[in-house]
């Protein structure tokens, strides 16, 4: 058995001598964990995961996945790691029988061997009744979970899974989501999914890597990244602006962070419902009264706009669904 | 299930050091090749029946005059001719091969083959050898086509399965040229516009007269065309008796063009895998 661990350190991959797409990167992920890489289109997050998989070698840095280098000692990830690319590579001429069976054999199983696991895997999936039909009449859905099965057909220690969810309908999105939970705590297995929903990797994930323009902006589990914000923030909306200067003007000590925002004020800090009663009591003596007063707990997408001063592009899950 | 999975582990994983022999991998990918292109005969029959159309057209035109040349009266054009209509379907039957592969690099099948730990060598030789089968097969037909027609073979039916074993390997170095081009592009059409480029050489050669009656720079052409010794060593099979020389010089020329082709493929292969 591997230690199920992965080790990245100080990862650069150049194209063309020029391009960095992924920018000096270290990261550790420990065994069992579930490890979400999130970040926009074109952060580099495909790249790290074909190096990890050993698709394209690093231009420097060194990466181990299962204690195995990924350039010295290929052979060795290949029969520990189990991969689901973001584009899945199914032959649609071909039956998930027989894919499932075929890939089998070719991790070192006889075809008796190959076919039971093949038949647990089609069970697990629950393409159990599609067995006889050809790939390329499957849906989007059901090709993604029979690609989830072929990555799991040699019982890998350390599975990726890249961006497996984009463009799938809710339905099986939370299908795939469930499936990668059940592996992880039945199996022990270790998982790295990048995605670029920012919902999805808190969903699933126990840590998370932020990654921007090739650089890790921020690391942490989804409650360590919203706390490092220390802030939950305090809503308040005036009848105009003038009146939002004076409490501005009033109110500034109390919080970490205040801003603006033409009507509306915003205070950010770490307790916020603890501090409201003296806020109230504060406005209500300079006799400011507000229209209303929310309190906003953090995003994923307010550590994403912290960290990499910017709004995050991905699309979010109900956008890609309107698209 | 749980029983499954123990049997597997026990096979597979556990025996991390077994390793699948090579020639069971080249087996699994070739049966694999088969199986999808089976299922696809609109892609095995057009070559066929073009092979038949040709030879009944040029028995029809080409027929009548050749009593005119020296030792091709009669039936044994039918000898003469075969030869060229086999060549010309190992032609395209070696473009199956090829349209194979690209169907899975444009898949990302061929991807997920990579990820596993079998040799880069079975990935190629695979479809090749489905390819190789296919071909044995047309041609088999096309000789059955020709029977029907009155052939009548020199050297028996040993004759005839030597014409199809040198079609066979004949197509599988021409193989190794579209299973290149389809590793180079990735695209469907460009690797069948490779497979044309051998289409000329079945024509710059001792096409529809032997050798000895060819003049000028299509002699010389055809001297250097690998084509012409597999259509004479097939001639001879068919209309004169076992000849060693031209048998010989036939599975030579073969050989050559294999070894050629096999080389380009090799290296189309290292671009396609090199981990860049």
């Amino acid at each position: 058995m591997s230690s199920r661990e992965i080790i990245v350190e100080n990862l650069v991959k150049r194209f063309n001598g020029s391009v960095v797409a992924v920018d000096g990167i270290s990261f550790n992920v420990g065994a069992g964990e579930i490890f979400g890489f999130l970040g926009p289109n074109g952060a580099g997050k495909s790249t790290t995961i074909s190096i990890l998989t050993t698709l394209s070698l690093p231009t420097s840095g060194t990466a181990r996945v299962g204690g195995y280098d990924v350039v010295s000692e290929a052979e060795e990830v290949r029969r520990i790691a189990g991969v689901a690319l973001q584009d899945v590579g199914l032959d649609p001429l071909m039956k998930s029988m027989e894919l499932l069976t075929l890939q089998g054999q070719l991790f070192g199983a006889s075809r008796k061997a190959a076919r039971a696991r093949a038949r647990e895997l089609l069970d697990l999936v629950r393409l159990s009744d599609a067995t006889e039909r050809r790939v390329g009449k499957y849906s989007g859905g059901m090709r993604r979970r029979l690609d989830l099965a072929l990555a799991l057909v040699h019982e890998p220690e350390i599975l990726f899974l890249d961006e497996p969810t984009t463009g799938l309908d809710p339905a099986s999105r939370r299908d795939v989501w469930e499936e990668v939970r059940r592996l992880n705590k039945k199996l022990g297995m270790t998982i790295f999914l990048t995605t670029q929903y920012l919902e999805e990797a808190d969903v699933l994930a126990d840590r998370i890597a932020i990654i921007d323009r090739g650089k890790i902006a921020a690391e942490g589990t989804p409650t360590e990244l919203k706390a490092q914000l220390s802030s939950e923030s305090i809503n308040i909306t005036f009848r105009d602006e003038t009146a939002v200067t004076q409490a501005r003007a009033i109110l500034e000590g109390i919080s970490d962070r205040v801003q603006t925002d033409r009507k509306v004020l915003r205070l950010y800090m770490s307790r916020a419902a603890e501090t409201l009663p003296a806020i109230v009591g504060q406005l209500q003596r300079a006799a400011l009264d507000p229209i209303s007063l929310t309190i906003t707990q953090p995003t994923l997408d307010d550590v994403f706009l912290a960290v990499t001063g910017q709004r995050f592009q991905g699309q979010t899950t109900e956008e890609a669904q309107a698209a | 299930m749980a029983i499954a999975t123990d049997m597997f582990r026990t096979q597979a994983t556990q025996a991390g050091v077994r390793k699948l022999p090579l020639l069971l991998q080249i087996g699994l990918i070739t049966w694999r090749s088969l199986v999808t292109i089976s299922r696809t005969p609109e892609a095995l029959l057009p070559p066929v029946a073009i092979s038949i159309f040709f030879l009944v057209i040029y028995r029809s035109t080409l027929g009548g005059a050749a009593n005119f040349l020296p030792g091709l009266s009669g039936s044994s054009y039918l000898g003469f001719i075969l030869p060229l209509s086999i060549v010309s379907s190992s032609l395209s039957g070696a473009g199956i091969a090829a349209q194979n592969l690209v169907r899975d690099v444009s898949s990302g099948y061929f991807n997920k083959l990579l990820l596993t730990p079998i040799s880069r060598a079975a990935l190629l030789l695979g479809p090749i050898f489905a390819g190789a089968v296919i071909l044995g097969l047309q041609a088999s037909i096309v000789i059955t086509a020709a029977l029907l027609m009155g052939l009548e073979s020199a050297t028996g039916l040993p004759g005839l399965l030597a014409v199809i074993g040198l079609a066979v390997l004949l197509g599988t170095g021409f193989a190794g040229f579209t299973v290149s081009a389809a590793l180079g592009s990735g695209s469907a059409a460009a690797t069948q516009g490779a497979s044309f480029i051998f289409f000329p050489f079945t024509f710059l050669t001792a096409s529809f007269v032997p050798l000895a009656l060819l003049d000028g720079w299509l002699k010389t052409a055809a001297q250097f065309n690998p084509i012409t010794y597999v259509l004479e060593a097939m001639r001879s099979l068919l209309n004169t008796g076992w000849d060693t020389e031209a048998l010989l010089k036939g599975v030579v020329a073969c050989l050559l063009l294999a070894v050629a082709m096999y080389a380009l493929a090799i290296f189309s292969l290292r671009v396609r895998t090199r981990r860049s």
